[in-house]
C-alpha cells in the first residue's frame, strides 16, 4: 500500500482503463439489483426480517457460536478457533501438513483474502490455486481483487486476454467465452489433483451446523466434493439462526449481488462424507475467525457485522464508482470496507477511509440488511478526530476561526475583506481559482462568488424597511 | 486451542454489553421461532399443475431445456435421444425413476475411478426435490447419488417426478428435513454453471455443466 487514500484515489481518477472497466460493470449491476429486488414479493418486509434476525443474532452471538460449534461436532467436523489472521493461517497450514497435503484448491473467500492464507501456504511449500474465474485471473496477474463479488471489475477483457496469453501460453483472445474455456481446462486438472479444498462460508446455520456456500461457476461444489480434506475459514459473525432465515438471506444475497433470484449453485455441507458415499472429503475442519470482529462488536460500528458481502453498496457508491476498489488500500473496498477495514486493521492507518464518502446514503438505501453505513462512517470520523492528531494547519486554522467568529466586530471586518478579495476574482459570478488556503476548494470545482451584500446587512435593511 | 475459544467467546460476551447493536423491532422477528416463511398467511397450497407450470417457466428462463412427457415410456425415449452417442455417468440405476435404470446399464457410476468420471460427456440424475419458485433442483448426496454426476460432465440431465415439486426452498427443506440431516451435502442447482466475472458478460459452463436438461414424467 503506497500513500494514503487521497493519493491512490487521485491516481485512480487518472486511469482511463479503470474507468472503462468500472463503467462497463457497476452501473449495470445497480440496474440488475433493482430489477432483482422488484421480483421479490414483499421485498421490504423480507429485508426488515433479515435485518432483525442478524441484529438479534449479534445480541446473542456467544450462545449462537456455542450452539453452532456443537452442531458442527455432531456433523463430524472439527472446530478450530483463531484469534488473529496469523493464528488462522497457522491452524490451516498445520491441518494441511498433518494430512500430507501438497495442493490446495480454493473457492472464493473474503476471509482468506483477509488473512492472506495463500502466502502462508506458499511459505510452507504447499501449492495453492484460486478457482473462482476472477480470483484465478487476479492470481495469474499477481494483482489484488478490487470488488467483493467481482474481483476483476477493474480489468477490461483485453487486459484479461493479455494476462492469460502470457501466463498460460494460450493464443490471445478478448472473447469472454474463449477466456472462460481456457480457465475451465486449466482448473479442471487442479480440482482433480487437489488434496485439500478451502472455502469461506456465505452462511453458517446455527440450528443444524450447515455451511452454506453459493457460487455461479460451481467451483465451491468442486472443492467440497473432490479433495480428501476440506477446510472452511469463516468469520464468527457469519451465522444465521435457522433455515427460514437462510432462505431469506439467499434470496436477498443473489438479488443484491447480481440480480439473480438464486445463485446457480447453493450448497449445504454438513460434515465429511458419510458411510456409503462415493465422494466428499474424509475430514472436514471449520476455522472460526475473530481477527478484530469481537472488537468491532464492542463499539459504535457493531452493526456492520450484519453485512452479508453482497457488494451492492460498492456498486451504488459514487466514490467507489470513480476510484475503484484498490484505492481503499485493503481487502474490503467501498462503503462497507471503510468501516470493516479500520475495525480489523485499526483506525490510525486507515483514518482517511471514513471520509471517502459524501454521506449521500446510497449505500444504506441498497443494503439488503439496511445497515446504517453513513451513521457508522460519521462515528468513525468522530473517533478519528478524537484519537488521531490532525494536521497542524487544520488545528490552527480552526482555532483562528473560532477566535474571529466569536468576536462580532472582528468577524464583520474579516468577512468584508474576504468578500472583497473573492469578488475581485470572480468572472460571471464564479471564481475559478481562489487564492491562498481557499485554492484547495477550486482545485476540483468552481466557487460561487459572494453576494454583493452580506446576509447580515440584508437582514438589517429589510428589518429597517418594515418598521418605517 | 481452547484458550483461543474461551478468549473469543469471552470477548464476544463482553462486547455485546458496550457495542451499539440496534435492537430488532419485535414485529420484525419471527413469531414462531423462525420456522414460518414470509407470506405464509396469505397463501394456500398451490395445486400440482400450477407448481409444475411455474417450475418449467422459471427453469426455462434460466436457460434449462425442459421436457414434459406423458408416460414413463416417453420419458425413457426422451432420455435415450438426449444421451445418444455420449459417454454416460449416472446415479445408481435403482435410484432413477420411470424404469430409466435399464437405459444407463453399464454407464460409469459415482463409484467409478475419478479419472473415468471426469471424461464422461453427460451425467444423469433424478432429484430429491424441485423448487418451483426458483426453477432449482435439490440433489442430496448419499449412497448411489454422487454429487460428481451432476458436476463433472458438461451436460446434466435430471429426471423429475411431479411429487418432487415444492413451491419454495423452505417447503422442501421442511418436508425433507430427515433426508437432509442424513446427508453431508445438499446442492440446489439453479440453471447451468455461469460467470460474469469478465466485464459482466455472461458466460455459460465455467466449472459445472454448461447444458442442463430436465425431463418431467407423469
Amino acid at each position: 500500500m503506497s500513500g494514503g487514500f487521497a493519493q491512490r484515489a487521485r491516481e485512480a481518477l487518472g486511469n482511463q482503463q479503470l474507468h472503462i472497466a468500472l463503467d462497463r460493470t457497476t452501473a449495470q449491476l445497480v440496474v440488475r439489483r433493482a430489477a432483482g429486488l422488484a421480483s421479490l414479493e414483499d421485498a421490504d418486509r423480507v429485508r426488515d426480517r433479515a435485518r432483525a434476525s442478524k441484529m438479534q443474532l449479534l445480541h446473542t452471538l456467544a450462545d449462537s457460536l456455542r450452539a453452532f460449534e456443537a452442531r458442527l461436532v455432531e456433523n463430524g467436523a472439527r472446530v478450530h478457533w483463531a484469534e488473529t489472521a496469523a493464528d488462522a493461517n497457522r491452524i490451516i497450514v498445520e491441518i494441511a501438513t498433518k494430512a500430507g497435503v501438497r495442493r490446495v484448491a480454493k473457492s472464493k473467500s473474503m476471509a482468506s483474502e483477509e488473512t492472506h492464507v495463500n502466502g502462508a501456504f506458499e511459505r510452507a511449500g504447499i501449492g495453492v490455486v484460486e478457482t473462482d474465474l476472477g480470483e484465478y485471473i487476479v492470481q495469474l496477474a499477481g494483482d489484488r481483487p478490487s470488488h467483493i463479488i467481482m474481483p476483476i471489475v477493474h480489468m477490461t477483457r483485453e487486459q484479461v486476454g493479455r494476462v492469460m496469453a502470457q501466463r498460460l501460453a494460450v493464443p490471445y483472445s478478448d472473447d469472454t467465452q474463449t477466456l472462460a474455456r481456457y480457465a475451465r481446462a486449466q482448473l479442471r486438472e487442479e480440482f482433480l489433483q487437489a488434496d485439500m479444498g478451502l472455502t469461506g462460508a456465505n452462511f453458517g446455520v446455527v440450528e443444524n451446523g450447515a455451511i452454506c456456500l453459493v457460487t455461479n461457476e460451481g467451483n465451491a461444489r468442486m472443492v467440497t466434493t473432490l479433495p480428501r480434506v476440506y477446510v472452511v475459514l469463516m468469520g464468527i459473525e457469519k451465522l444465521v439462526p435457522t433455515m427460514a432465515d437462510l432462505d431469506r438471506f439467499l434470496k436477498l444475497l443473489a438479488r443484491s449481488a447480481t440480480g439473480q433470484k438464486l445463485t446457480a449453485y447453493t450448497t449445504l455441507v454438513r460434515g465429511p462424507r458419510r458411510s456409503g458415499d462415493d465422494s466428499g472429503p474424509d475430514q472436514m475442519h471449520v476455522v472460526l475467525l475473530d481477527n478484530g470482529r469481537s472488537k468491532i462488536l464492542a463499539g459504535e460500528t457493531a452493526e456492520i457485522l450484519g453485512c452479508i458481502r453482497c457488494g451492492a453498496c460498492l456498486n451504488a457508491c459514487p466514490v467507489y464508482r470513480s476510484v475503484g476498489g484498490h484505492a481503499y488500500g485493503d481487502v474490503y473496498p467501498g462503503p462497507v470496507g471503510s468501516i470493516v477495514t479500520p475495525g480489523i486493521r485499526g483506525l490510525a492507518p486507515f483514518a482517511e477511509l471514513p471520509s471517502a464518502s459524501s454521506l449521500c446514503g446510497a449505500c444504506r438505501e441498497v443494503c439488503p440488511v439496511r445497515l446504517d453505513i453513513p451513521r457508522m462512517l460519521l462515528a468513525l470520523r468522530h473517533e478519528a478526530v478524537e484519537h488521531t492528531r490532525q494536521p497542524a494547519a487544520l488545528r490552527m486554522g480552526l482555532k483562528l476561526f473560532a477566535r474571529v467568529a466569536s468576536r462580532p466586530r472582528l468577524y464583520r471586518a474579516a468577512t468584508a475583506v474576504v468578500r472583497r478579495v473573492l469578488r475581485s476574482r470572480a468572472r460571471d459570478g464564479w471564481i475559478r481559482r481562489a487564492p491562498g488556503m481557499a485554492s484547495g476548494w477550486t482545485r476540483f470545482r468552481d466557487l460561487k462568488a459572494p453576494a454583493a451584500e452580506t446576509f447580515e446587512t440584508a437582514w438589517r435593511r429589510r428589518a429597517a424597511g418594515r418598521t418605517s | 486451542m481452547s484458550g483461543a475459544r474461551d478468549a473469543i467467546l469471552g470477548r464476544v460476551e463482553r462486547a455485546v454489553r458496550t457495542g451499539r447493536i440496534p435492537s430488532a423491532p419485535p414485529h420484525d422477528r419471527d413469531e414462531d421461532g423462525g420456522t414460518r416463511a414470509d407470506g405464509d398467511a396469505r397463501r394456500g397450497a398451490p395445486d400440482s399443475a400450477r407448481l409444475q407450470e411455474r417450475f418449467v417457466l422459471e427453469a426455462r428462463a434460466l436457460g434449462v431445456e425442459t421436457y414434459v412427457e406423458p408416460t414413463a415410456a416417453a420419458v425413457c425415449d426422451r432420455l435415450r435421444t438426449l444421451i445418444a452417442g455420449l459417454r454416460v455417468l449416472a446415479w445408481n440405476p435403482d435410484g432413477l425413476p420411470y424404469d430409466c435404470g435399464s437405459i444407463v446399464d453399464g454407464a460409469l457410476l459415482g463409484s467409478s475411478p475419478r479419472a473415468d468420471q471426469a471424461r464422461a460427456e453427460v451425467g444423469i440424475t433424478a432429484c430429491h426435490g424441485a423448487i418451483a419458485e426458483t426453477g432449482s433442483l435439490a440433489l442430496v448426496a448419499g449412497p448411489g447419488c454422487s454429487p460428481t454426476v451432476s458436476l463433472l460432465p458438461p451436460f446434466h440431465v435430471a429426471l423429475v417426478r411431479p411429487e418432487d415439486l415444492h413451491e419454495r426452498f423452505i417447503d422442501f427443506v421442511t418436508a425433507r428435513a430427515d433426508a437432509l440431516a442424513q446427508s453431508s451435502n445438499c446442492t440446489f442447482v439453479t440453471g447451468p454453471s455461469r460467470t460474469a466475472d469478465i466485464e459482466l458478460s455472461l458466460t455459460i459452463g465455467v466449472h459445472g455443466p454448461g447444458r442442463v436438461a430436465i425431463v418431467i414424467g407423469p
